[in-house]
């Protein structure tokens, strides 16, 4: 039992329409593409519905139409908020030195969390436990250099990937391998998520809906 | 998804080439459908899921079995559809091991999936444990909040809305009402904003709340340096690891969820394996496949 669902009759309703759903998705892997594509559009339509449902009742009423209709005077800032959501909109109409700056803001307070987050809770930290937490200073050294040449060889990668013959092509290949190495290696772990998804699809039919195991 | 082009009589393939296009999806899901259905009598005796290496496990166990009682448990509920079944009973078995240790768990989600499923798992613990009030004092639906990573750095210092009320809510509020008011912090990982959004905005501005985190295999190589680095007290990220902690966690009420067998996961890892060795050597011999679209060029 996945357990998602009641024992009763809603939750009869929900496995079948589960089952119904899970046999037309794999229709497509006999060539059946208009059922797998009404699927899909299922899918489209329910998530945009929910995602829209999830946005009005639980952000726009209680974090926005409420404190400024119950309290307008002590959340001024809110009613800011809304007047650059109102122009940001608008943004196909409106002149752009209008909607730029406000769009900037957004982009660039977003970027900055995610890589003052990254700086400050990935790279510095994980530097410093490779680094400062070894007590043997040539296990430091070596770690220390080790990280070095691998942020120098996949940035060649990126930078360089097109020069070859040359000493910086040479490093960008070894860079690139380096990333083909790792990209495959998480590949593997990525097989094993998807098949216990599999596995556990098919263990639903078989069980939550034909009752075959328990 | 683009159009597909019209099948003219040019590039109409027979039928039992279709066959043998559709064949291999086909036999592989029944190869999994027998081996999730053979008796465990035919089974292989020593076939075992759960991992050996109990490290990861212990690890977890000795983090909820340190907390105070009547602790406040954050469970950053982000799993994405596509990975939670992989989790689902690692999941479970942990909000058990955390609920007989007398825990009060707050479901927050930064993820509109996440709480689609939150919403799903705190609806079922309740069912699980009738309609008496114990539960409702010791679950707490603080719901969705929006604004992602940003979401995150406010709910540093208040994560509890107003709009929720109840006890635990209360009790929150009274210790501060931000991340630093509870004992522990689970976040359950899978989507965009998992264990790393949280060691990075979270865990580096809050340094005294422990974190651990359950997150699907294919995040283990993005997660494991931050245990090694001591940003996450406890991790298990793997099916094996998973299936070995619940296996230790005693069973209490209503029994366990099904767990994902360990036979057909063999039978499917050895597909796979099968799949891309012959990719390999077509590849290598320039022998192309009639599915792949070079082949049927050729």
């Amino acid at each position: 039992m996945n357990g998602l669902f009641a024992a009763d009759l809603t939750g009869t309703l929900g496995t079948w329409v589960g089952a119904l759903a899970t046999i037309a998705v794999w229709s497509y892997l006999v060539g059946e593409r208009a059922i797998f594509r009404l699927l899909q559009y299922l899918l489209a339509g329910l998530a945009t519905g929910y995602l829209a449902l999830l946005a009005i009742r639980e952000v726009l009423i209680p974090r926005l139409v409420v404190p400024l209709v119950t309290d307008p005077v002590h959340n001024p800032l809110l009613l800011l908020a809304l007047a650059a959501c109102l122009i940001l909109g608008g943004a196909a109409w409106l002149p752009p030195r209008l909607v730029a700056p406000l769009a900037g803001l957004l982009v660039g307070a977003s970027a900055a969390f995610a890589l003052g987050g990254a700086v400050v809770g990935t790279v510095l930290p994980q530097l410093g436990a490779a680094l400062i937490g070894r007590a043997d200073g040539g296990a430091a050294l070596a770690n220390g250099l080790l990280a070095l040449a691998i942020t120098v060889l996949v940035l060649l990668a990126f930078l360089r990937g097109g020069q070859k013959g040359r000493l910086v092509g040479r490093a960008a290949v070894i860079g690139r391998w380096l990333l083909v190495g790792g990209i495959g290696a998480w590949f593997g772990f990525l097989l094993v998520t998807r098949l216990a998804l599999l596995v556990d699809r098919v263990g639903f039919l078989l069980g939550d809906w034909l009752g075959l195991i328990r | 998804m683009p159009p597909e082009a019209p099948e003219t009589p040019e590039t109409a393939q027979p039928r039992s080439f279709e066959w043998r296009r559709f064949a291999p999806p086909i036999a592989l899901l029944l190869l999994l459908a027998v081996a999730i259905l053979l008796p465990p009598g035919l089974q292989p005796g020593d076939l075992r899921l759960a991992s050996l290496d109990r490290t990861r496990v212990d690890q977890m166990r000795a983090v909820v079995a340190g907390l105070p009682s009547s602790s406040v448990v954050l469970v950053g509920f982000d799993p994405d559809l596509g990975t939670y079944p992989e989790i689902r009973g690692t999941v479970r078995a942990l909000l058990d091991d955390l609920a007989s240790h007398g825990a009060r768990l707050a479901f927050a989600s930064f993820t509109a999936e996440g709480r689609a499923l939150a919403a799903a798992e705190i609806d079922r613990l309740v069912r699980r444990a009738g309609t008496n009030g114990e539960t409702a004092a010791k679950v707490l639906d603080i719901g969705f909040i929006s604004g992602a990573e940003a979401g995150m750095v406010r709910a540093v210092t208040s994560i509890v809305p107003s709009a929720v009320t109840g006890p635990l809510a209360d009790a929150i509020r009274s210790r501060g009402g931000g991340i630093g008011a509870f004992d522990l912090v689970l976040i359950v990982s899978g989507g965009d904003l998992g264990a790393r959004s949280w060691v990075e905005q979270v865990g580096s501005r809050l340094r005294s709340v422990p974190m651990v985190a359950v997150a699907p295999t294919f995040l283990e190589p993005e997660l494991a340096p931050y245990l090694r680095s001591d940003q996450l007290k406890a991790l298990l990220a793997t099916l094996r690891e998973g299936v070995a902690y619940a296996e230790e966690v005693p069973v209490s009420g209503a029994p366990r969820d099904r767990a994902i067998p360990a036979l057909p996961m063999l039978a499917g890892m050895l597909v796979a394996l099968g799949w891309l060795a012959v990719a390999v050597m077509q590849r290598t011999t320039g022998r192309l496949g009639p599915g792949t679209r070079r082949g049927r060029a050729a």
